[in-house]
């Protein structure tokens, strides 16, 4: 019986390869998303728990890498949804920086407050599209949704973004 | 400039704006998770199920309105 039959019908070992053979694969996609190692761990995790949770949905004859990235997006999403929007993304070195890289990095953090401000949806496909270049169609897959409305959904991050990015006097 | 050019210059000057302003992700998993994984299936599995619960809160209702039974459940234990 082949290595996806076993999973789904819950067995332990089938799952455990599954594991070791995609793990690799789910946290790169998730810390994409949200860019913390740490918070990427704890959600790949999770979404390896769901994912044979969730073993009889699956049908052994379909693409399980693209299953388990759409669910590795839905918890992604979920946390992007439930974090504090003050939470900050960069990691500055430390020690006083000189007054150009002052502004230059006034200008990130407007620039990341503006793109945290935007809805998670709207974040995530700007994220993947725009900062990490993925394919439309490997983005679409993962959201559950079609390449038009993938780039729609970058399109408005875009007006969006442009438009707060004026209002806080920042021009990219 | 036609509008298309417009949208796609826009486009164009965001991307390059959160591209120098997210830094690169290391995408490279630093340890395996399996063993984590396991722990989170071991967890879930130790719980009790629902129907126990329901068990508990049944003898736990009979022995309320009929307390003599605790005799007679004692004597059979």
């Amino acid at each position: 019986m082949d290595l996806f039959r076993r999973f789904a019908l819950g067995e332990i070992d089938a799952f455990e390869t599954l594991v070791r053979q995609f793990q690799r694969d789910v946290y790169a996609w998730i810390v994409r998303i949200v860019r913390d190692p740490g918070i990427a761990e704890d959600l790949t995790v999770e979404t390896l728990w769901r994912i044979f949770r969730a073993r009889h949905q699956f049908r052994p004859d379909g693409n399980f890498a693209a299953w388990a990235r759409r669910i590795a997006t839905n918890l992604a999403l979920d946390h992007l949804r439930r974090k504090r929007p003050e939470q900050s993304l960069l990691r500055e070195p430390a020690g006083p920086p000189a007054p150009d890289q002052l502004l230059q990095r006034e200008t990130r953090e407007k620039i990341q407050q503006a793109s945290r401000r935007l809805p998670a949806k709207l974040h995530v496909a700007a994220t993947l599209a725009l900062v990490e270049e993925r394919p439309y169609d490997e983005i679409a897959d993962a959201l559950g949704t079609s390449v038009g409305a993938v780039k729609l959904r970058v399109f408005r991050a875009v007006r969006i973004l442009r438009k707060q990015l004026n209002h806080l006097g920042v021009r990219p | 400039m036609a509008k298309h050019e417009m949208v796609e210059h826009e486009a164009r000057q965001i991307r390059e704006a959160l591209k120098q302003s997210f830094p690169p992700v290391n995408t490279e998993l630093r340890r395996d998770l399996w063993p984590a994984v396991l722990r989170r299936l071991d967890a879930r599995q130790a719980r009790v199920p629902w129907y126990d619960w329901a068990l508990i809160g049944l003898s736990a209702s009979v022995f309320l309105f009929f307390p003599q039974l605790i005799l007679v459940f004692a004597y059979h234990l």
